[in-house]
């Protein structure tokens, strides 16, 4: 079997954190992770190439995913892996969307990483197998990754007990009791004590650890970001009011205050009057460029991010998360003020 | 109410219900109204009598049993013959008779019956049900003896006035064709025993069953009446099976609770079958619109089943998303004064099934029971026969062609008070 492996800079011998804009490349060989990838699969299966790409190129380009893609078809493989990525959320995103191309695309594919990483949702329809939380735990993570290989080989669907996470697609089918009959054998093992058993699981939205606070925000520079879908008057780029599927960047430089008039909401989840008549509140420019000449604020980032975060998916919210973290680092920003409505 | 003591002298408010239930084989259209070895008759003329109101032009009756190639279009209700056996009460009380406690004595059920409307109605959303081939896997009522009344409105009748008179005609037709049994002996006896009030040590569990309270056409009738802006209350399971609660609520084809699942709640059903358990009797609650009524009427609910020494309840609803909330916010009451909470949800996940299924999801509890994907699509296989209406507004197709819809048309296919057996899983 011809399996193309992805990986990111680090773990390609590229780099650190200095090297995450790295673009796109090939190995012929593989590299890192995979050379233990190889050893675990035996000889049936060959690494023909590793595919690579810097955590922040590949999360923050709207084309990384396809020039990822073009590469790994020029190998022609029976099967792309991608990861393990741990918990890192560039990364993740990067295997995800890589993985869901390439599944797309009809070459089979598989991704691993940590339940936790933001990229999980994204995955589908390419299955993602487990991994640890982190780096030290490549070994046992790698294995896993090589059973689920060797399922698939052998025309095999992944499935739990591979390791299989993320969301599966929910199917109909009939039970053999009633919902209600069953309900009341819910209640029975809750009762009984057991606090797992249930038909749906709830969506974990995860939590986020916040940063230190800055240790010299006067010499910082802070990005104003938004949900509240504040664009230029008429919505030249026609950003979604709802259901968003991307994001927008605007200018601040050398602007003073955002007049009335010259911006406006286009949220299809609240009344946007107030916002239209005063934007500075749902985006504090006002604010920001007082501190900003007052000296208690280094400088205000030159652009505002923006998008509506109203009946957006979750799994696509996460994803401009990670694509603004990713934006804001490469830009210097040291913190940002995220306004939501 | 009559209170009475047993022999080691435990209060018991109610005496039970005996339910006499009389089989059904087959059903057909006749001259009278008749019940014999398994055999129901409709009497053609008298049940226009039945139906005889000034918002009503005229009305015509046909019969589909389970394996017809027929396919039902625009139901609008359904309901189980039933008729009172003595002196005690009647059947549908505040709609056929005086709005008085029913519940006791004796009750003649037709099971394996059904009488079904169907046609137009504003707000009303197009349910479909097939009795044959693909697609009948999925709603209870292919598999019963349905008797279909199909209407003409009177020429300026308003509308809330021909849906009154329809649903008036349809129970009483069903009270006229249990009668026919009144001389039958019954195939089961079912006694539903007066509800133990602690006696037992069993974990006591209350039906918390939530109606929709949505106005005109999206209401539910409880003793005749509607709920909207009541606060919970408590029921004896066997003023249900007497009728108590009526369905006047027509969208959701999947989503809503005909008549026939109140008169025969699965929930209670399916308590009463447990040995490990006892019945502690049904909290029926409104569905508010707005959050703070939806956690006021919540909190209520969950504190009216503290005081009847739950230790558990089993959590329904009726209608799409809105009301999750109201299941969400009483399984979260219920689970913060330590009672155990299961509720049912059917899940809205999109076409391939990948979506968040729930729109309002508890944050405490986690017991929950799936009813299906309310978005995946099902084939349904062609019929010779529709009856309820010629086409099908959602597809825009004639009414007895192979169709793809949604399983969110197919009536009582999530059933919200687990009366079916679709449900939903990942496939990893």
């Amino acid at each position: 079997m011809r399996i193309v492996h992805y990986v990111n800079q680090f773990f390609a011998g590229v780099g650190g954190e200095e090297a995450a804009g790295v673009g796109p490349g090939v190995r012929e060989e593989a590299v890192g992770p995979g050379r233990a990838l190889t050893a675990m699969l035996g000889p049936d299966y060959e690494i023909v190439a590793t595919v690579f790409c810097g955590d922040d190129y590949a999360s923050s380009e709207a084309s990384a995913p396809e020039e990822l893609l073009a590469l790994v078809r020029e190998a022609s493989p029976d099967l792309l892996v991608a990861g393990p990525a741990f918990t890192s959320g560039r990364y993740g995103l990067a295997c995800a969307r890589l993985g869901a191309a390439c599944a797309r695309a009809g070459i089979p594919a598989v991704v691993s990483m940590h339940p936790e990483n933001p990229g999980l949702d994204e995955a589908e329809p390419a299955p993602v197998i487990e991994s640890g939380k982190i780096g030290r735990e490549m070994r046992p993570s790698l294995e896993r990754l090589a059973c689920a290989i060797e399922r698939l080989a052998g025309g095999e669907e992944l499935r739990e007990a591979d390791g299989r996470i993320g969301r599966a697609p929910r199917r109909n089918r009939l039970a053999e009791h009633t919902a209600a009959e069953r309900a009341v054998e819910l209640l029975l093992a809750r009762l009984a004590g057991d606090q797992d058993r249930t038909e749906v699981l709830l969506p974990s939205f995860g939590s986020v650890t916040p940063s230190a606070p800055l240790e010299d925000p006067g010499h910082a520079r802070i990005a104003l970001l938004t949900e509240g879908a504040l664009v230029p008057m008429g919505n030249p780029d026609r950003l979604e009011s709802a259901r968003a599927t991307r994001w927008l960047r605007y200018q601040l430089e050398g602007l003073e205050r955002l007049e009335e008039g010259t911006y406006q909401s286009v949220h299809g989840g609240f009344s946007t009057v107030a916002a239209n008549a005063d934007p500075h509140r749902l985006l504090p420019l006002d604010a920001a460029r007082e501190l900003e000449r007052e000296g208690r604020i280094g400088t205000v980032h030159h652009e505002y991010l923006t998008t509506a975060g109203n009946g957006t998916q979750v799994a696509t919210a996460r994803g401009f998360g990670v694509e603004w973290a990713a934006e804001l680092r490469q830009a210097g920003v040291q913190a940002a003020i995220l306004t939501a409505t | 109410m009559s209170a009475t003591r047993t022999p080691d002298g435990e209060r018991q408010s109610r005496t039970g219900l005996r339910l006499l239930v009389h089989d059904v084989a087959a059903v057909a259209v006749g001259e009278e109204t008749s019940y014999a070895e398994g055999l129901l008759t409709v009497g053609e003329r008298e049940v226009g009598e039945l139906f005889f109101h000034p918002a009503l032009a005229s009305v015509r009756l046909a019969c589909a049993s389970p394996g017809e190639s027929t396919r039902i279009v625009k139901i609008l209700d359904a309901v189980e013959p039933r008729c009172k056996g003595g002196e005690d009460g009647t059947m549908f009380p505040g709609l056929l008779g005086p709005a008085a406690l029913s519940g006791r004595g004796e009750t003649h059920v037709l099971r394996g019956a059904a009488v079904l409307s169907a046609g137009f109605l504003p707000r009303a959303q197009e349910a479909v049900l097939q009795m044959s081939g693909a697609g009948a896997e999925f709603s209870p009522l292919s598999g019963t003896h349905n008797v279909v009344v199909e209407f003409d409105p009177a020429t300026d009748a308003p509308w809330e006035e021909v849906a009154g008179a329809l649903r008036l005609g349809v129970l009483r037709l069903a009270e006229h064709l249990a009668r026919a049994a009144l001389a039958a002996a019954p195939d089961v006896v079912d006694e539903l025993e007066p509800l133990s009030t602690g006696s037992t040590g069993l974990p006591r569990v209350v039906a918390v069953t939530n109606i929709q309270t949505q106005g005109a056409f999206k209401d539910v009738l409880v003793y005749g009446r509607t709920m909207a802006g009541s606060f919970p209350t408590w029921m004896d399971p066997c003023e249900l099976a007497d009728g108590a609660v009526v369905s006047a609520q027509y969208g959701h084809p999947a989503l809503k609770n005909p008549t026939f699942v109140h008169q025969n709640n699965p929930v209670v059903a399916a308590l009463r079958a447990s040995e490990d358990v006892e019945l502690a009797g049904v909290v029926l609650c409104p569905e508010p619109v707005s959050e703070k009524e939806k956690g006021l009427v919540s909190e209520h609910a969950a504190r009216l089943c503290a005081a009847l020494g739950a230790d558990g309840a089993i959590v329904t609803k009726e209608g799409g998303g809105n009301a999750d909330g109201d299941v969400a916010l009483k399984l979260d009451a219920l689970e913060d004064l330590g009672i155990h909470a299961v509720g049912l949800f059917a899940e809205m996940a999109g076409r391939d099934g990948t979506a968040p299924g729930l729109v309002v999801a508890p944050t405490r509890a986690t017991a929950l029971i799936s009813t299906g994907n309310y978005d995946e699509l099902v084939k349904l296989a062609a019929t010779d026969r529709v009856l309820g209406g010629e086409r099908l507004g959602i597809v825009d197709a004639a009414a007895t062609e192979e169709l793809e819809l949604p399983i969110a048309a197919i009536y009582g296919s999530l059933n919200p008070l687990g009366w079916n057996r679709v449900t939903c899983a990942g496939d990893a």
